[in-house]
């Protein structure tokens, strides 16, 4: 079976849409699962990597490379920050009091974001991977892509594993089961949440880092207005493909990031009523993933009542 | 004699292979008070929860002024005219003590959201007739001083006068109380007795009562029930419940067998 | 019922002289209303000082001080996170757009039909409610509000095309609010009277209900509340809140571009309305209007200045987040708190408030001296 050149130059298109989903998602589950704390701020988190990046590469003169790198690290100690400044003094069981806090977390990263940006309503960034065409069977796909769709599963095998077995990872999952138990272990909890924390954005930071630069293939990307709203257009697709996981389960939100990106850039094939109303389908999968209830599946009853607590 | 406003008959509640309730007949006639004794273990807030439908009675009857209840959810009985407390606080914390009052009489009071909005005749009916009932809930518990505040603000005693003053607010015809005096101080709990007396005195609504401090309960109560297995094991008023052997057995022979008296 | 009805009715014949301290305190508490009401009427003619620019932004306050009472009913009070009230202003707006430029009402009937607009909507919200609580609505009302952007407002026939619905002021008979003393007397009033019937409801069996269904649902039922009616209810009357709000949000712009209400900016705006309730304090209706006039003082008067736009935004995410942390009640709780010191100790907290309000000002002067250098 031979697929045609648009669907293929499409489905790569979703598979590094699905890469980013799937690293935010991560994220967001991450942070949830840990320290109960459902990150709106998520996107405005990752927006510090990128908005570093831009800095370091445009007005520090850094190699973009290593830009890159130290972005990814910003944007993980942004978060680390805002757990340590904000979120380790609310209590858990105050779900309201915490999603109004991350929602100014959000307000306040997209307006520092757009500062350091100068207020301009679009700015240039230069990719930090090599851009070329890949010719796979007579379509042609950008290798960033390729590249963006292998680091987001690379990490995803490696981070998997690691947070079943490592001793960090153990911690963490401790942490998320049953707070008293763990600190009786003596386990500190408030430690465990700043890695969670940390390591959750600065895979946002790197989700951003994926795609953004490459907007606009070999010339780069564009960070425009959209990007620099407090949700981007990104955060409502990757609460989606964590809810796949019921928001607790790891492996199934990088599987719920790619179908969603997939999905949605197959979408441009679809007749032009669906095609320009692509949030829809969003909308309704989430909907139906929410009214699912998905997390019942994935969680012991203990856990679900600790992060309901 | 009155005809009993909540009666039990044959009530019967088995935890696996325990039987917590024993064929326990009990009756409550409207404005009586009647303490509940026995010792730890024996079933007392077993049959506050089957009585008010925390807990599915194995077989028995449940009857709450003339109609069967066992199978009815616990709010359902609330509205025929159940009231009771529990041993651990259920308060709005953000309310202050004037609304978790407030709250309380909702299935009584009757304007609409518009009619509040509007300023209605109607909402004006329902605000008198509420904040009249909570003056009065506030004089009976004397929470006058407090009445503004938010039940953080509380002390634990306080709580459980405010407590009590938000179940009365129900305006029961029958109230269950589970230890009214557990956790407030010995010159509080002297005023206990004399405030459950002018509760029932002002409300006309009947009274069971479950209670460790001996001098309250037996200070307060016109008939005693006594529980232990799970069984009825003597019934009269104070003095005669008192005086029985087979109360002081149990619990005397429960002293000497585990070395904790409750009384 | 033989309980409690008829000492209570005794209880009220006891009360009706009323005890010393009530007594005492009633001509206080008159003469406070008094003054505030003094003041506020002071303040209502301080947009006149300011000439044709300053009614505009006083109007503005109005109409956005009604899109900010929906969020107190709906969070404020029902404790429900919604992240599409933007969207309801939307509906209300276009709605109104219909009626009056296509069908030619007047103005007055489209308000009520604006209103009953959103009714659909905070169904389907509300069906939503009942099976998800806290996050997981709030999750819900982001996609509603996006897939509403791209379904309901790419409708040529509603939203009146790229270009929006263009509507006159409104008129009565011979009374022309087309005027901009005349308009922000209108909505002042109507945003007046709508704090007025949102206040009200807090005192009420129904505001009761929402309040004890935020604070503790299974409690709440054991009293015999109806949950899902209570937060149904909340949607419903915060829906219609918006709706009315969306229809004077027309009139005050005359026309409103559609992509206002489609994504990213319908998620935007619905985030700012919420940050500033919680500011202005998010279960009180007065709170509403204070977070509406911080709000439009950042948005409209420094448009231009983008610089003061951002530090202002920045510093509302901070005043934010220390409020959610230590006050979370918002500048309405502060005051209160601030009035209540000062009764029990007057030396002391007048000086006190004097600083922390001097240092309020002096963060917002440095800002607009810095940021419009």
């Amino acid at each position: 079976m031979v697929l045609a050149a648009p669907v293929i130059e499409v489905a790569s298109f979703g598979l590094a849409r699905g890469a980013v989903y799937a690293l935010l998602a991560l994220g967001l589950v991450l942070i949830y699962r840990t320290t109960g704390v459902t990150n709106f701020a998520h996107w405005g988190l990752g927006l510090f990597g990128l908005v570093a990046y831009f800095l370091l590469t445009s007005k520090a003169g850094m190699s973009p490379v290593l830009a890159a790198i130290l972005s990814v690290l910003l944007a993980g100690a942004s978060g680390a920050a805002s757990y340590q400044a904000v979120f380790r003094h609310v209590k858990r069981t105050n779900q309201v009091v915490l999603i109004l806090i991350a929602l100014g977390v959000a307000q306040f990263a997209a307006v520092v974001a757009q500062m350091l940006l100068g207020f301009e309503a679009t700015t240039l960034v230069e990719p930090w991977l090599p851009v070329s065409r890949v010719n796979v069977g007579n379509a042609a796909v950008f290798s960033t892509q390729i590249v963006a769709a292998g680091a987001a599963i690379a990490i995803a095998m490696m981070f998997l594993p690691w947070f079943r077995y490592s001793r960090t990872g153990r911690a963490l999952r401790a942490v998320a089961q049953n707070r008293e138990a763990a600190s009786l272990a003596g386990i500190d909890e408030h430690r465990y949440s700043t890695i969670a924390w940390a390591i959750g954005s600065a895979l946002a930071g790197l989700a951003l880092l994926l795609i953004i630069p490459f907007t606009a293939g070999d010339r780069g990307g564009v960070i425009t207005a959209v990007e620099t709203t407090p949700f981007g257009n990104f955060l409502i697709p990757a609460f989606g493909a964590a809810l796949v996981g019921g928001l607790v389960n790891l492996p199934l939100a990088v599987v719920g990031g790619f179908v969603f990106g997939i999905a949605q850039e197959m979408m441009i094939l679809a007749p032009s009523w669906w095609s320009t109303r692509r949030s829809v389908v969003a909308a309704i999968l989430i909907v139906i993933l929410l009214l699912a209830h998905t997390e019942r599946f994935f969680v012991v009853r203990a856990e679900q009542e600790a992060l309901e607590a | 004699m009155s005809e009993p406003i909540l009666s039990t008959n044959g009530l019967t509640v088995r935890f696996g292979g325990i039987t917590a309730l024993d064929r326990v007949d009990i009756g409550i006639r409207p404005g009586e008070i009647v303490g509940l004794l026995g010792p730890n273990g024996a079933g007392k807030t077993t049959l506050f929860n089957a009585i008010s439908g925390f807990i599915k009675p194995d077989s028995g009857r449940v009857v709450l002024d003339g109609q069967e209840v066992q199978t009815m959810f616990p709010y359902e009985r609330v509205t025929l005219g159940l009231g009771r407390t529990f041993q651990h606080q259920r308060l709005f914390r953000g309310l202050t003590v004037e609304d978790n009052l407030r709250v309380a009489q909702h299935r009584h009071l009757k304007a609409g959201p518009i009619a509040a909005m509007l300023r209605l005749p109607s909402w004006r009916r329902d605000e008198a007739e509420a904040r009249a009932l909570v003056e009065q809930m506030l004089d009976v518990v004397n929470l006058r001083p407090w009445r503004t505040r938010f039940p953080w603000e509380l002390s634990y005693g306080t709580l459980r006068f405010l407590e009590l003053a938000s179940v009365l607010s129900l305006r029961p015809s029958v109230l269950l109380l589970d230890e009214p005096a557990t956790g407030i101080q010995q010159k509080e709990v002297e005023a206990l007795g004399p405030m459950l007396k002018r509760i029932r005195d002002e409300t006309g609504c009947a009274i069971f009562l479950i209670e460790h401090d001996m001098g309250l309960l037996f200070g307060v109560s016109e008939r005693v029930y006594a529980l232990d297995f799970g069984k009825i094991i003597a019934e009269g008023t104070a003095d005669e419940v008192a005086a029985d052997p087979r109360v002081l057995e149990s619990y005397l022979g429960r002293t000497r067998r585990e070395g904790a008296a409750s009384a | 019922m033989k309980s409690l009805v008829a000492p209570a009715e005794t209880a009220v014949a006891e009360a009706a002289p009323p005890p010393k301290s009530l007594s005492m305190r009633m001509p206080r508490l008159k003469r406070a209303q008094v003054l505030a009401g003094v003041a506020f009427l002071a303040l209502g003619f301080l947009p006149l000082a300011f000439g044709s620019f300053g009614l505009y932004i006083a109007a503005y306050v109005a109409v956005w001080a009604m899109l900010e009472l929906s969020i107190v009913v709906v969070t404020g009070y029902a404790g429900m996170i919604s992240l599409m009230p933007f969207t309801f202003v939307g509906i209300g707006a276009c709605t109104t757009g219909v009626a009056v430029a296509v069908w030619g009402w007047p103005f007055w009937l489209a308000v009520p039909l604006a209103a009953l607009a959103t009714v659909p909507v905070s169904v389907m919200v509300g069906a939503a409610s009942v099976r998800l609580k806290g996050l997981y609505l709030a999750i819900a009302t982001l996609t509603f509000g996006n897939a509403l952007g791209e379904t309901l407002f790419k409708w040529d026939d509603f939203t009146g095309g790229q270009a929006g619905h263009v509507m006159e002021r409104p008129k009565l008979g011979a009374l022309s609010f087309s005027g901009d003393f005349a308009f922000y007397v209108l909505s002042i009033a109507t945003a007046l009277l709508m704090v007025w019937a949102v206040h009200g409801l807090k005192n009420s069996r129904a505001g009761r209900a929402m309040l004890a269904v935020r604070d503790n649902e299974r409690e709440a039922q054991a009293l015999g509340i109806n949950a899902t009616k209570a937060k149904l209810t909340a949607l419903v009357v915060g829906g219609m809140i918006a709706g009315v709000g969306g229809a004077f949000y027309l009139a005050l712009l005359e026309t409103v571009a559609r992509s206002g209400f489609q994504s990213p900016y319908v998620e935007l705006t619905s985030l700012l309305l919420v940050v500033w309730a919680v500011i202005g304090g998010i279960d009180s209706a007065f709170g509403a209007f204070l977070g509406a006039i911080a709000l439009i003082t950042q948005t409209v008067v420094f448009q231009g200045a983008e610089r003061v736009f951002a530090y202002v935004g920045v510093y509302a995410a901070f005043v934010l987040i220390i409020f959610l942390l230590l006050r979370p009640g918002g500048i309405v709780q502060v005051v209160k708190i601030q009035a209540e010191r000062i009764r029990e100790n007057p030396s002391r907290a007048i000086p006190a408030s004097i600083i922390g309000f001097g240092i309020q000002v002096a963060i917002i002067v440095v800002i607009l001296v810095y940021g419009a250098e």
